[in-house]
């Protein structure tokens, strides 16, 4: 009697938990604003009391678990003076853009969604993202900022704030900044003659760190055409002066002034424990420089034969193609976060250098002004789908030829091979 | 049987199981009734619960699932309501789940392996459609106006409009548009920038009001049709035309600004002079995805290196485990030791199985590092060597199979111990007497008694590894790489990560398709391999019928 009433219990649950999860609930946003005030007094002559009953409409965001909570508090005021509810929904950053083409194409997703502005070549081939009108406004942002977000001709993201490498020196043991490579060289070979072990930390197997020298030679990533977008047929990673990057890299680790087998988390420590001299890093350090009472000090990448110039990311906020509300989306970005007030706070919350000009002049902490200067000379990362060839294929090269495995000519000819296979069978 | 008497006699709630449909026919129809009732209530729910769910699949065009929810419900509710069938209610939620959980995802894979389903044609035809159709132009003469909305109390619109050169407008939805409103009587007195303060019946909304109700509006076409003018932003409404349309019969999108025509072609709307539509969306394209993996130049060159070191690893990995577990169980079942302390020792050797395995690997990653790492300064101390464990080839094999015997040998463990314990000892100790050393008693009669009972989890274990991304992928993603290859693979990649790095650090970003048929061939590949074993396994189980 027992085991019978069981099992009809164990069936009915095993039948209720499958339709249970064959339909997938909407989240169910509360809106927790107010409602009230119906208006049941005749019309007034005063046009600014307006009813406002009904529920007030929800927008959702995603956001890297990082700015969740200064994007969720600047959104308050918001709230406050248009009655519209923000949902801020923190999240991996990467699960931010895998999870939106996934559940916006269902109709599960966010209608706004905050991340870097190279994720946007691959969102809008996916057709996740909505274009954005800033009007005028756009020249309230730094111009690197609106073309990083612009692809195809058209905007798809606002800026909230940029994100550059730079070189940061342990002040102690280097009080001036070298201004080329070659200065650079003979710094490292004084310090190496005092027993320190590692001049110039350089991540290994990373084609973000490794583009400011490509770059300071002559190199490049990917061609542009003359309408300003990037050109995936025309692979850079041969030309002369990616070669000479290569080979100034070959050289730098034959000579022990940039050592194999140096991952962020390994140079993080190196560089804090006040082992290494040099080390090309960003922003995203700074707190724990600061923890650990590092004498740092920040200046330009040193100049080859050419400036250098790093990669230039800028994080901002994008509209879902598949919002049902894209219009109060476009005027929440429009109307509240391109303003002054807004930025201004987002960069006291984040200590990030700001993408809103009328901020970034505003800013007196010296490490976001130093970075900002070096950001300067800064290229927008490519947002092109075809990067995803790029940025596994020339770290696996850049690994090589610190490993000293391969010569470094050959290894980025080879390279860019690869990269040029890849995109012509992805075509 | 005396159980179901039992029940048989009284109302039963539940719908009835097992083999008695004589005895419920016979039954009062007072005492049968309720249970039909519940049933059919039951399986209204879940057919009303499929029915919303089958619907949201088909307009989103999730054609397969919709598929699959189709004929499990149909099943289950033939099932539920043929009586001679309802020995199967026992396993219809098993047959359910294993449709949609088993039998769904290995065909939908096998349909994904012959379509271009990448990050790049991600949508289905219908959302890619609907997205194209989205867009709007303002037409030639078109006008862009201000507008100000005000709302009534039942929460209808109208939005007073002013052009940029000072003309007023009225409008209303499914209404004709109001030229000269200013002249209508419900319209109150005009405020510096020409807009009323009242119209009757309505209450004006600020421009901050009207944010919240901005959606609303932005959704309203306001005018009759065709004139209509829409809200494109706060600032701006206008007389927008919808560019494009598709044409079902054609199965083309026309652009109604160009009357260009764009058909379908591979998931992608082209017209014939080669322009494209984004976004594109997910068509069949035949075996192209299997052509591009066997005559594709980037799997021809380390293809064979990749898949001897997948098959040494699996071994390897299945081999050291194995004999660790074992070596550790043996140690451990020795009546020597106090049962408690047996117990707590056992419970301490498990720990590398309840810590999740990417903490352990990252972990052991640094460990290994040869500038920070504790296990390289160690050495370096000690033996004034340190292995370059994420440089070297062999050495980086050599520590990816530490670290999977790390993780692995709690498994083999528990496993062994408990096989350990199932062989009589009578056996062992028939052997003693026949002056068997322990040596000998291990090899020729523990062993192979385990290894029958351990055999098919051994086969199960060497799958598993031959698939085992993650121990490959977090300690040092298959590197070190190696140079001059076609395609970038690393020494210590195994097919399932070389899989990975050609299907999502692709051209054009992730590409479904082509990883559906690389699983493909990975699973036939498998299956061969185990099928083999599981021949050999048959041998041992003949021996043991010797022993």
């Amino acid at each position: 009697m027992k085991k019978n009433f069981l099992s009809c219990m164990f069936s009915l649950l095993l039948v209720g938990v499958l339709t249970l999860s064959a339909c997938t609930p909407k989240p169910t946003a509360t809106p927790t604003a107010e409602a009230t005030e119906a208006p049941t007094q005749a019309p007034t002559q005063a046009p600014t009391e307006a009813p406002t009953e009904g529920p007030a409409p929800t927008l959702t965001i995603w956001v890297d678990t990082l700015f969740a909570p200064i994007i969720e508090k600047i959104s308050r005021d918001f709230t406050a003076k248009y009655g519209v509810n923000i949902v801020v929904q923190p999240m991996g950053m990467d699960d931010v853009r895998e999870q939106t083409l996934i559940a916006a194409p269902a109709g599960e997703g966010p209608d706004i969604i905050e991340g870097p502005h190279d994720w946007v070549g691959k969102l809008v081939a996916g057709g996740v993202l909505a274009p954005i009108d800033l009007g005028a406004k756009k020249d309230l942002f730094v111009p690197a900022a609106i073309q990083a977000f612009t692809y195809n001709g058209k905007l798809y993201g606002m800026g909230l704030i940029t994100e550059n490498v730079a070189l940061f020196r342990n002040g102690d043991l280097v009080p001036d900044a070298p201004k080329t490579w070659d200065e650079l060289i003979t710094t490292c070979e004084k310090l190496e003659a005092q027993g320190i072990e590692y001049c110039l930390l350089l991540q290994q197997g990373d084609a973000y760190h490794f583009f400011p020298v490509q770059t300071s030679f002559g190199g490049y990533v990917f061609g542009v055409n003359p309408d300003g977008n990037y050109n995936p047929d025309d692979v850079g990673i041969d030309s002369p002066g990616s070669l000479a990057a290569a080979n100034w890299l070959d050289m730098m680790v034959k000579q022990g002034h940039i050592k194999a087998g140096v991952d962020f988390d390994t140079a993080c420590s190196l560089f804090t424990d006040g082992k290494a001299a040099f080390y090309i890093t960003g922003p995203w350090n700074l707190p724990l420089f600061k923890e650990k009472g590092v004498h740092y000090a920040i200046s330009p990448i040193p100049a080859g034969t050419e400036e250098a110039k790093p990669f230039m990311g800028v994080r901002g906020l994008m509209i879902s193609a598949f919002s049902k509300q894209p219009t109060l989306a476009q005027t929440y970005l429009t109307e509240f976060w391109a303003t002054d007030a807004a930025m201004q706070k987002y960069y006291e919350g984040t200590l990030k250098p700001p993408a809103f000009l009328s901020v970034l002049n505003k800013v007196t902490d010296p490490d976001i002004a130093a970075l900002g200067q070096v950001g300067l000379h800064a290229m927008p990362m490519p947002a092109i789908p075809e990067m995803s060839a790029f940025w596994s294929t020339m770290g696996d090269a850049i690994t090589i030829i610190m490993q000293q495995q391969a010569d470094p000519t050959e290894t980025f000819k080879n390279a860019a091979n690869q990269i040029r296979t890849k995109i012509q069978e992805g075509k | 049987m005396s159980q179901k008497r039992g029940l048989g006699g009284k109302p039963s709630f539940f719908f009835s199981l097992g083999a008695r449909s004589i005895k419920r026919l016979l039954a009062p129809l007072s005492d049968a009734l309720p249970r039909i009732v519940f049933r059919l209530t039951c399986l209204a729910i879940l057919d009303g619960f499929a029915l919303w769910f089958f619907w949201k699949t088909v307009i989103d065009g999730i054609w397969f699932l919709a598929a699959a929810i189709a004929i499990i419900t149909l099943g289950i509710n033939v099932i539920f309501l043929r009586e001679d069938l309802h020995p199967f209610r026992w396993l219809a939620p098993g047959l359910a789940l294993m449709l949609l959980m088993v039998i769904y995802p290995i065909a939908y894979t096998i349909y994904t392996a012959f379509t271009n389903y990448s990050d790049t044609n991600l949508l289905t035809k219908q959302q890619a459609i609907s997205a194209i159709e989205k867009e709007v132009y303002l037409p030639e003469g078109g006008i862009s106006y201000k507008w100000t909305a005000f709302r009534s109390s039942e929460g209808k619109f109208i939005i007073w409009l002013i052009s940029e050169d000072g003309q007023m407008l009225l409008a209303k939805p499914e209404e004709p548009i109001q030229h000269s409103p200013q002249n209508n009587p419900d319209v109150g007195t005009l405020d510096q920038e020409n807009i009323p303060l009242t119209i009757k019946g309505y209450q004006r909304l600020s421009r901050i009001e009207s944010v919240r109700y901005l959606q609303e509006l932005s959704d309203i076409e306001f005018g009759l049709p065709p004139d209509t003018i829409t809200i494109r932003s706060l600032d701006v409404a206008a007389q927008y035309e919808r560019r494009y349309h598709f044409d079902r019969l054609k199965d083309a999108i026309i652009d109604l600004e160009t009357g260009e025509t764009y058909r379908a072609v591979e998931g992608t709307f082209t017209s014939s002079s080669g322009i494209t539509l984004s976004p594109s969306f997910h068509a069949p394209i035949g075996w192209r995805n299997f052509y591009r993996l066997f005559a594709g130049v980037a799997i021809q060159g380390p293809l064979f290196r990749v898949f001897i070191w997948t098959i040494e690893f699996a071994f390897l990995a299945v081999f050291t485990t194995f004999a660790f577990g074992l070596l550790l169980a043996v140690l451990f079942n020795d009546p020597v030791i106090h049962p408690s302390y047996r117990k707590a020792i056992r419970s301490i050797l498990l720990l590398p199985y309840v810590i999740p395995f990417y903490l352990s690997i990252l972990t052991w990653r640094g460990m290994m590092n040869p500038h920070v790492g504790i296990i390289n300064k160690i050495l370096e101390s000690l033996i004034k060597f340190s292995p370059p464990w994420l440089s070297d080839p062999g050495w980086a094999k050599a520590g990816i199979l530490l670290i999977n015997l790390w993780l692995g040998f709690p498994y083999m463990l528990l496993i062994t111990t408990g096989a350990l314990q199932a062989i009589p000892s009578e056996i062992n100790d028939a052997a003693e007497i026949d002056g068997a050393s322990e040596w000998q008693r291990f090899w020729y009669i523990t062993l192979p008694l385990l290894l029958i009972s351990v055999g098919p989890l051994l086969i199960f274990s060497f799958a598993f590894n031959f698939n085992n991304f993650n121990v490959i992928y977090l300690f040092n993603s298959g590197g070190p790489p190696m140079p001059n290859t076609p395609s970038p693979v690393g020494h210590t990649d195994i097919l399932i990560s070389y899989s990975f790095r050609l299907a999502f650090e692709g051209g054009r970003g992730g590409d479904y398709g082509f990883a559906s048929a690389i699983t493909i061939i990975i699973f036939i590949v498998l299956a061969i391999i185990t099928l083999f074993q599981f021949r050999y396994a048959r041998i041992w189980e003949e021996l043991s019928e010797n022993v």
